[in-house]
């Protein structure tokens, strides 16, 4: 496998910019997903790489040889050797399971079957399934069938566009653990598009955010949600409280309190990040004898998630402004309960936007009278 | 409130849908019944000692021969030409488009008159192969190109992906994918020249149809012509089970259901040019000669002739409205015939609706002119008061032509997701009510399209109405008849003019309606 590099990729459709100055690069034998909302270009990007879009600018190499060059070099998808996925697995409906996993293999390969079996192998799919017709297999199948395809020809690269839309929530599990094993025995240079945060993040050895046709950030999972670069970034990779706060040598003042911050250097009004699961309750007593200067909460109601419950909270001061915080779900104040709130580990803080730009939580909600709680689920 | 709304079954053919596809079935195959009927009370003696075994052989030869060769160019043509309009940056492609179906629209008459004008070259065989080839190769041409439309782009485009340049990508996935359509629309032509007369006729080439209308004009004997049909209807039969046995289960739905996007159409670059000289050619020898011919007629013609011409004038007002009247008629009888049974073939599959559904393309097996008879005959049996009545002339078109419009049906209404109808029938609408309400309006361009095509048919038909049309009415093909055997081409050319332009109109509507669904803000 080889690595691919993408620079200054730019593509506009009818005047509109779908992808600007955009830079990537993934390297030989790593994975990195490509997260971004519908519209934000990453189908497009994943076209231009394979061949079947010119970009207006820019140029894609893999492994160090140029494919596409706006306006000068255009390899052919044919002769990229890049393998691709394509949503929903798009199996040739006229051909078997075996016929469409050895289609880009050359004839004699094809006809001695031995990498047919063996990445259908690879895939979590025995041998017997070589000859079954395409369209009686399930979703899943299907999704591990196109990979296998896609990987028989040896390509350089592999692209894989949205695999496991539209599959249930188990079979998605199963189906992205093969296809990541497939991936890592292959050695395979990878790249996969999604809007799923939870995909990217548990799949990608690198994660590239892509916003409105730009790069927004490109990081280790953990660093993507633990340092986003942006308040946008934050909430789009994960859940976000954001809250207005004063930064001063490595500590910020919001309505939680003085805090520690992850991301020392900015000074006066700024933007704080903190994580639902960073926010720890503690029954508030009744009383005014809680932790001098910690902040004070109502429960105003619980999702249910299973594995963890968010409870969103409504803060005492400013009156009306709420947060989520999440939590494991053993004990949970009941809703209309008072809580003291802690914040655990440091805080990520952004220079504060215009004050245009409304705060996506911290916001005023109306106050639930306490007779009337809204109930958690 | 919900309870009390039984649930009926939605994916078993309903027994009021099955009753009137029987019903439509029985209408369509009376001519072929009473064909087999007639040939089987004796006159099979007589037929079979009017042609004696070793000019059968021949004739025989002749039709396989002239089907052997035209069905196979036919599809050659329409695939080609459906595969640079939908897949390559072909300039000019809606032209292109019009002039890929317009051939289908023209009345064959015409056509005909207009090669066996030029010369001997497009007469006899080679004639009679290319003028059925030329003619019917837009049949292929539409289903294949609503066959390459609805294919999902991903399969190209993984297929690239895998090493595969354009031309391998079209043989090893697009053209297995096309397999049902192409052997649709080649069966369709196949039958076509296996019936076709007025043609052959023109162009001077014996076949075993021309040899039915010759008997019949010779004796007047029905039950001769009968009999000899009755190798039509066989070798009709033997088709329709191979061409099934062909397709076998290769009734490709789409496996997967991803994002639809436009495809990526294949630069021709230098390839352009010729390129564009062969649909140039296509056209010119499809379209070209009946228009040029027809030109010349208007602008060569001797004074005598000019003057004949300007003396039938005043018939060409009364023929067009007969003929409109006639084509809109049989249009709509028609499109009542092949609604239920497209939809049973579409919606409901199974051997039963198989057999209704190709049931229905039975009556391609009889020539125009037996089925003409066999009509009439029942008529005059048992409803003497339809016999010489327009209505009958109408019942025929209808009955000769439904199998275009369950094909051009069928391409529409297989694009309709089921979903759209059970998402009705959940919001509790009854069978009846979701189809007016859900289907009916989805499939209106398929609709309009099988109208157009029955209708363009009606206004090309010759035989029938020659036989059925009341004796104080002409059309438009009559007249242009009456003259051009004559050899009175300047009179035939007004009603032959008139008969062009409608038929481009219906080419017109065709084009952008053949295998379509609507779409928001579409009609």
């Amino acid at each position: 496998m080889a690595d691919l590099v993408c620079e200054g990729i730019g593509k506009s459709y009818r005047g509109r910019g779908v992808l600007r100055d955009l830079d990537l690069e993934v390297p030989t034998g790593t994975l990195t997903a490509i997260l971004g909302s519908s519209g934000s270009g990453k189908t497009t990007l994943l076209r231009v790489i394979i061949g079947f879009v010119e970009a207006d600018a820019g140029s894609v190499s893999v492994g160090g040889e140029t494919v596409a060059e706006a306006g000068r070099v255009h390899v052919a998808p044919d002769k990229r050797a890049i393998g691709y996925v394509a949503q929903e697995g798009a199996l040739f409906p006229h051909l078997s399971v075996g016929e469409n996993v050895g289609f880009g293999l050359a004839r004699g390969e094809r006809r001695q079957g031995a990498r047919i079996v063996q990445t259908l192998e690879l895939v979590g799919l025995d041998a017997s399934y070589a000859g079954r017709p395409a369209h009686e297999l399930s979703g899943g199948e299907q999704r591990r069938v196109a990979l296998a395809r896609a990987l028989a020809p040896h390509p350089r690269i592999v692209l894989l566009d949205e695999p496991f839309s539209g599959l249930d929530a188990a079979l998605r599990a199963d189906t992205r653990e093969a296809v990541l094993h497939a991936l890592r025995e292959e050695q395979a240079t990878a790249v996969l598009v999604t809007h799923d945060q939870a995909e990217a993040l548990s799949m990608g050895r690198e994660v590239a955010v892509l916003r409105d046709g730009r790069l927004a950030q490109r990081a280790a999972p953990s660093a993507l949600y633990r340092t986003p670069a942006d308040a946008d970034v934050a909430s789009f990779v994960g859940e976000a409280n954001l809250a207005p706060g004063e930064a001063a040598a490595g500590h910020v003042e919001c309505a939680l309190g003085r805090l520690g911050v992850a991301n020392p250097g900015l000074e006066g009004p700024v933007e704080v990040l903190i994580r639902p699961e960073q926010i720890h309750m503690t029954p508030a007593n009744g009383s005014a004898a809680g932790a001098v200067g910690a902040a004070r909460a109502r429960v105003i109601e619980h999702v249910y998630y299973g594995a963890s419950t968010v409870v969103r909270l409504s803060l005492e001061r400013p009156p009306g402004a709420s947060l989520k915080a999440r939590v494991s779900g053993q004990e949970l104040p009941a809703p209309g309960e008072a809580v003291e709130l802690a914040v655990l580990g440091p805080v990520v803080v952004f220079p504060a936007r215009a004050a245009s730009a409304a705060h996506p939580s911290f916001g005023t909600e109306p106050d639930p009278s306490s007779d009337d709680p809204r109930g958690g689920t | 409130m919900w309870a009390s709304r039984p649930r009926r079954a939605l994916r078993g053919a309903p027994l009021g849908l099955l009753a009137v596809c029987v019903l439509v079935a029985i209408v369509v195959l009376a001519p072929v019944g009473v064909t087999i009927e007639q040939a089987l009370q004796g006159g099979t003696s007589a037929a079979l000692r009017s042609i004696d075994a070793s000019s059968a052989r021949t004739l025989l030869l002749h039709s396989v021969l002239v089907a052997a060769v035209a069905s196979p160019l036919a599809g050659l043509l329409g695939v080609t030409a459906a595969w640079f309009i939908e897949r390559s940056d072909l300039p000019g492609r809606r032209l292109w488009t019009l002039l890929a179906v317009a051939p289908l629209t023209m009345p064959l008459f015409v056509t005909s008159y207009a090669w066996a004008s030029i010369g001997t070259l497009t007469q006899g065989f080679l004639g009679a192969a290319g003028i059925i080839a030329f003619s019917y190769y837009p049949i292929v041409f539409l289903l294949v190109a609503g066959a390459l439309r609805g294919m999902d782009p991903a399969l190209e485009e993984t297929a690239r992906s895998l090493g595969l340049n354009a031309r391998r990508t079209f043989f090893r996935v697009i053209l297995p994918q096309l397999r049902p359509a192409l052997l649709g629309g080649v069966l369709l032509v196949v039958l076509d020249t296996l019936v076709e007369f007025d043609a052959f006729v023109a162009l001077k080439y014996q076949t075993f149809t021309v040899h039915i209308y010759a008997q019949y004009e010779l004796s007047f004997s029905a039950s001769g012509a009968a009999a000899l049909s009755l190798f039509s209807i066989v070798l009709c039969v033997a088709l329709l089970f191979g061409e099934s046995w062909l397709r076998g289960g290769a009734n490709y739905t789409r496996v997967s259901h991803g994002v639809r996007r436009p495809v990526t159409r294949h630069r021709l670059g230098m390839a352009r040019l010729p390129v564009l000289a062969g649909f140039l050619a296509g056209a010119g020898i499809s379209v070209g000669i009946p228009v040029g011919t027809l030109v010349y007629w208007l602008t060569q013609s001797s004074r005598a002739g000019l003057e004949g011409a300007s003396a039938n004038i005043r018939y060409l007002g009364t023929a067009t409205l007969t003929s409109a009247a006639l084509g809109i008629a049989g249009a709509l009888l028609a499109l009542a015939f092949a609604l239920p049974i497209s939809l049973l073939a579409v919606r409901h599959r199974g051997p039963l609706a198989t057999v209704l559904e190709r049931s229905t393309y039975l009556s391609f097996a009889l020539p125009d002119l037996v089925a003409a008879i066999s009509l009439a005959y029942v008529a005059s049996h048992y409803a003497p008061r339809l016999y010489e009545s327009v209505v009958l002339l109408v019942l025929a078109e209808a009955i000769l032509f439904v199998p275009f419009a369950v094909v051009a049906l069928r391409a529409t209404l297989g694009q309709i997701e089921p979903a759209l109808e059970d998402s009705a029938r959940s919001l509790g609408l009854g069978p009846v009510r979701a189809f007016a309400r859900v289907t009916a309006p989805l499939a209106r361009p398929g609709m309009a399209a099988a109208g157009v095509l029955v209708f363009a048919f009606v206004l090309g038909d010759l035989g029938t109405a020659q036989v059925l049309l009341p004796p104080n009415l002409y059309t438009l093909g009559t007249e242009f008849e009456a003259n051009a055997s004559t050899v009175a081409f300047a009179a035939a050319a007004p009603f032959a003019a008139v008969l062009v332009a409608l038929s481009m109109l219906a080419a017109g509507v065709l084009m952008n309606r053949f295998g379509r669904v609507r779409t928001m803000g579409g009609g």
